[in-house]
């Protein structure tokens, strides 16, 4: 049976593989960040500190988190499946890639020092979606 | 010349007739007396490991001890040492706290170091064995990266021409400055590195670009260099490298450019607590901040005008003239909202970007 997409089982799963590979994460350097993730209508709050995930949450105040990545439940599922293939995300389904132009995944922010919180650590928050690779995952 | 300091040491009879007294048994150890404030420095998170912000809590030695005009130490030592008459001045020049503070500043260093990279090792650069462009788009991405070289240059010589000039008390700013020469330097590395690897050249050097970069350079004081390649060249070394990464087809630029990514926003970050720091202090510097920015945005206008730069911009959009217009207008907002935030809101109304943009908008 996998893991369900959307789900907070699926933040646990990859919150957990930030502290199973640790080694990768320090590797990529301190991520002090607390974002958001909204698939639909859902929204996931993820927590990072020092190297590693600290905190996954459903639900949350969006205008407490540094940024939101939203876009719907086929594009994240999308996304997750070429994870899934390639071993992490392909050149076209990287997370600034998604975001770049705006129209396909959406960075939702108040603040643009919140927003830039999103590049300072873009190498991790795309490791963490990556971790997804090793995941057996709900995608249907 | 060199400094010649006011004693000859080495024919000075008092010191070595003292380095005899000390060497035959006569120690005074009155710098053992000298414990003007001990506190309790120890890592406040065990994983990231001590911190400047961890040393830095007691006010004696934090930044909280440094008044706005710095009148009582030129000299090297170290904030919070015991300073004894007759230290040599270093000729310091930048010495007002709010000309080059930024709280956030300290955390930034201890990240620049964390995120440490090497493009010898962390880009998989064989991945350009089959980058997957066409041979347009191969020369368009060598001739930005052979901008990208002069721009991360430049952003490496601005730091070099002030942190000299900065008064040690401010020693974690200076620290950061030296993070960011490096971070640059890497920079320029990777994007040579880029435009030469395979059968590769460079491309050919832009005027405009040129400048961009002595204006940059130029500034007249260090909050003017700061907020000119802090807050705008950084913000465009920034798009520039997500726009690069959108049309990556290879896990080389992939890497590459996130990281360009990650080590350009570390400085706009510092920009911005600065500059807004700067201004909270200070509100008047808003006027000679935003004549500069006037100029410099004028800079950039040629910049991302001239054919260098938008023209590989455009053909690695597949021809789209839109899709580059409508990066431009993207990247430029967020540059705008970064001013505001460090409250310099009035950018968007006296800058000459927006009639840039209308201009390439209305034609494309």
């Amino acid at each position: 049976m996998g893991i369900p997409f959307p789900s907070l089982a699926f933040f646990q799963a990859l919150q957990q593989r930030t502290k199973d590979d640790a080694a990768a994460f320090e590797k990529l350097g301190y991520c002090d960040t607390t974002f958001g993730v909204r698939v639909g209508d859902e929204l996931f709050r993820v927590a990072f500190e020092v190297y590693e995930c600290v905190e996954v949450a459903a639900g949350g105040n969006a205008a407490e988190l540094d940024f939101v990545l939203s876009a719907p439940v086929a594009l994240w599922r999308e996304m997750l499946a070429s994870i899934q293939a390639h071993g992490g995300a392909d050149g076209a389904h990287t997370i600034n890639t998604l975001t770049h132009v705006g129209d396909v995944m959406k960075v939702e922010y108040e603040d643009p020092e919140g927003h830039d919180r999103f590049y300072r650590f873009m190498a991790t928050i795309q490791a963490f979606f990556d971790e997804a690779r090793t995941l057996d995952l709900e995608l249907d | 010349m060199a400094y010649i300091a006011p004693k000859d040491f080495s024919q000075d009879p008092e010191l070595l007739a003292t380095v005899m007294r000390v060497m035959g048994g006569d120690l005074d150890l009155s710098w053992m007396k000298d414990h003007p404030h001990p506190i309790r420095a120890h890592a406040s998170q065990p994983a990231r490991g001590l911190t400047l912000d961890d040393i830095n809590r007691d006010p004696a030695y934090g930044p909280a001890s440094i008044p706005e005009i710095v009148r009582h130490n030129f000299s090297m030592a170290p904030r919070g040492a015991v300073l004894p008459e007759g230290l040599p001045s270093l000729g310091y020049r930048v010495n007002r706290k709010s000309d080059v503070w930024a709280d956030l500043g300290p955390a930034l260093f201890e990240e620049s170091k964390s995120r440490r990279w090497a493009p010898a090792s962390t880009i998989p650069w064989a991945a350009l064995d089959a980058a997957g462009y066409g041979r347009e788009e191969d020369r368009a991405i060598r001739q930005l990266a052979t901008g990208l070289i002069s721009m991360c240059l430049v952003a490496a010589d601005v730091p070099s021409r002030w942190v000299w000039l900065m008064n040690q008390e401010f020693h974690e700013i200076k620290y950061l400055q030296c993070a960011h020469m490096f971070d640059a330097a890497r920079m320029a590395e990777a994007f040579r590195k880029r435009a030469l690897y395979g059968h590769g050249a460079l491309g050919r050097d832009s005027r405009e670009l040129g400048d961009f970069l002595k204006m940059v350079i130029d500034s007249e004081t260090y909050p003017l260099a700061s907020a000119a390649t802090n807050l705008t060249l950084y913000s465009f070394l920034q798009a520039l490298g997500r726009r690069l990464e959108f049309v990556s087809r290879n896990a080389a630029d992939t890497a590459l450019m996130t990281r360009i990514v990650q080590d350009s926003t570390r400085p706009i970050a510092y920009g911005v607590d600065h500059i807004r720091s700067l201004l909270a202090e200070r509100p008047n510097e808003a006027v000679a901040l935003g004549e500069h920015l006037d100029l410099i945005e004028n800079g950039l206008v040629g910049l991302l005008g001239s054919r260098e730069w938008i023209e590989p911009l455009i053909v690695l959009s597949g021809g789209n003239v839109d899709a580059v217009a409508a990066f431009y207008r993207r990247s430029v907002d967020e540059y705008f909202a970064r001013c505001a935030r460090a409250g310099l809101d009035d950018r968007a109304a006296r800058s000459p970007l927006p009639a840039f943009l209308n201009l390439i908008e209305g034609r494309c």
